[in-house]
């Protein structure tokens, strides 16, 4: 892998998305809605009173420590914790979109054909396009845990705060989030260099959203808990799944068939 | 400089390119000529390391396809089609990003020297979506070049371009020859392939022939120079016919086509068998073919063989 060509595709990709000011307006805009819509929920909520909260939880499991606090505070968090899995979608679906369009794009501005006339590798191109991607979803993410985590420590009672940032969501947000953002990206990788239709690409890439959805659910209906080594676990699997999928694009990104068989 | 043997390309059960075994040399111009379909570009892709030949061999500047491919591209610049230009980015950036892709030293000194030499150095921070077509096609061709590769291959330079931008292409091209380079065109353009190539291949899947244009004239026609007479009497093309070293005579408007081996040496004495006969020789001149005409000439010998 050659740095110097690495740094090229990342730069290039980085000015081509900083001139399209639509792309750059319309990731901006999912996470701010979600920090807004976290933090006006919080505020609301902290600011009824504790009777309209009587019952309201019977649906629900929490874990023994969250319920200990109290119902009204245990539904913030539970509901942070949903929102949180919602900022854990942000890395997922704001690449995607941009990886899909990555190697469709390149065919349809026909710049792939010179592109590919370089001595550049196709582990260069994928790995560098699929940087390019992950960074700013992952930067936009971390600023919006960073907005929302400032927020409830101004508007929310200190023990909300506390569970917001808990080891869980700490871990989850350093690692899971670019994990995340990986592994959407070389899904989108895969599905652009083998879909020649950037829409098709996009609705196959927003499949892989459905599992982070699921395990919200499933931990909303408290059939899981969230623990410091479940996140730990979770870190391990998406390693290994991000390394076979990675392999994977770099395998099946077929130069010929791209170049030959596209229209 | 590229050398191919037997190179041929299956599509499934589509023969794209067959037996195809080339020999260009350094500095040389060489034009590939056929229809739509011919196997041209898919040629050029398979020497430029971007599609593998299903059998045959190939070497660009000594290094083999499919074993070298890395260093093949490294050797190539290519000029597409379609210029193939990032519409947002700036020239600038465009030739910028490739320089760095193929490890150029001096990036912003190659950028300028490429924009400068086609006059779009003041023009370099717009971005080229907005830029003519003949504009796109000329940045095109510094991108292939920024890197000052040996081998250049140009598929369709002109193909699409208003005849002004053609021409600034076809300019552009002619300076780059004696520069040392090896330049493979791909051009349903002949008249375009006459003045720029050294040497032709007319392909149609199949090598149909390779040469000069004036020795595939040569070879089709011989040599044939037209006389222009003040008036054509059956007289006078039978005394053209008599001489032993005419090969053949057609009668034209305003005169006589003759057929001869060595127009030079022997344009005297047919010019003395003409008036001996009684005609009044205004003009003799030597017929050139058009590339255009041998081109056809040739296209139709292949189908009559096939």
């Amino acid at each position: 892998m050659n740095p110097q060509r690495l740094q090229a595709i990342v730069s290039k990709e980085w000015l081509d998305m900083r001139k399209n000011k639509m792309v750059l307006a319309m990731m901006a805009l999912l996470p701010l809605l979600l920090v807004g819509m976290m933090l006006g929920t919080t505020y609301f909520m902290e600011r009824a009173p504790e009777s309209d909260f009587a019952g309201e939880s019977s649906g629900m499991t929490m874990p023994p420590d969250i319920a200990a606090l109290g119902e009204k505070i245990g539904m913030i968090i539970m509901l942070n914790d949903q929102y949180m899995f919602y900022l854990l979608l942000i890395p997922m679906t704001l690449p995607v979109y941009v990886a899909a369009y990555s190697i469709i794009g390149e065919k349809e501005t026909r710049s792939l054909e010179p592109l590919l006339a370089t001595p550049v590798s196709t582990a260069e191109l994928l790995v560098g396009k699929a940087f390019a991607a992950v960074t700013p979803a992952v930067l936009l993410t971390w600023l919006s845990f960073a907005l929302t985590a400032a927020g409830m420590y101004l508007i929310a009672t200190p023990i909300v705060f506390t569970y917001l940032v808990r080891p869980v969501w700490l871990v989850s947000m350093a690692l899971h989030s670019p994990l995340f953002a990986l592994l959407s990206t070389a899904c989108g990788v895969i599905a652009s260099s083998r879909i020649n239709d950037p829409r098709a690409a996009q609705q196959v890439t927003a499949l892989f959203v459905i599992p982070v959805v699921g395990l919200s659910m499933v931990v909303l209906m408290g059939k899981v808990f969230l623990s410091l080594s479940l996140m730990l676990w979770a870190v391990v699997g998406l390693v290994l799944l991000n390394a076979g999928v990675l392999w994977l694009a770099v395998r099946l990104f077929q130069r010929e068939t791209i170049l030959t068989r596209w229209k | 400089m590229i050398r191919s043997e037997s190179l041929t390309k299956r599509f499934g059960d589509n023969l794209a390119v067959a037996d195809m075994s080339l020999d260009v040399r350094q500095g040389e111009v060489f034009g590939f000529l056929g229809p739509n379909g011919a196997g041209k570009t898919t040629t050029v892709r398979m020497l430029a390391a971007l599609i593998a030949p299903t059998s045959g061999a190939a070497w660009v500047n000594g290094h083999r396809i499919g074993a070298a491919n890395e260093a093949v591209r490294a050797s190539i610049g290519l000029l597409t089609e379609s210029p193939g230009l990032y519409p947002r980015l700036n020239a600038q950036d465009n030739l910028g990003f490739y320089a760095k892709l193929h490890g150029v030293a001096d990036v912003v000194g190659q950028v300028r020297k490429y924009l400068t030499l086609l006059g779009l150095w003041e023009r370099r921070s717009e971005p080229v979506g907005g830029f003519s077509k003949g504009m796109q096609q000329k940045l095109a061709i510094a991108r292939a070049l920024l890197h000052e590769p040996p081998v250049l291959f140009l598929d369709e330079p002109t193909s699409a371009l208003d005849p002004e931008s053609a021409r600034v292409v076809r300019d552009f091209v002619e300076t780059l020859k004696g520069q040392g380079r090896t330049i493979i065109i791909c051009t349903h353009n002949l008249d375009e392939a006459d003045r720029l190539c050294d040497r032709v291949a007319v392909i149609k899947q199949r090598l149909i022939r390779v040469d000069t244009p004036a020795a595939l004239r040569h070879q089709l026609y011989g040599q044939s120079v037209r006389v222009r007479l003040q008036q054509t009497t059956p007289a006078l093309r039978e005394a053209v016919a008599a001489l032993p070293f005419v090969k053949t005579v057609t009668e034209i408007e305003g005169g006589l086509r003759v057929g001869l081996d060595d127009p030079a040496e022997q344009n005297p004495a047919l010019v003395r068998a003409l008036v001996a006969a009684g005609g009044a020789v205004q003009f003799v001149e030597p017929e050139t073919q058009s590339l255009e005409q041998v081109y056809f000439d040739l296209m139709r010998e292949a189908e009559a063989t096939a």
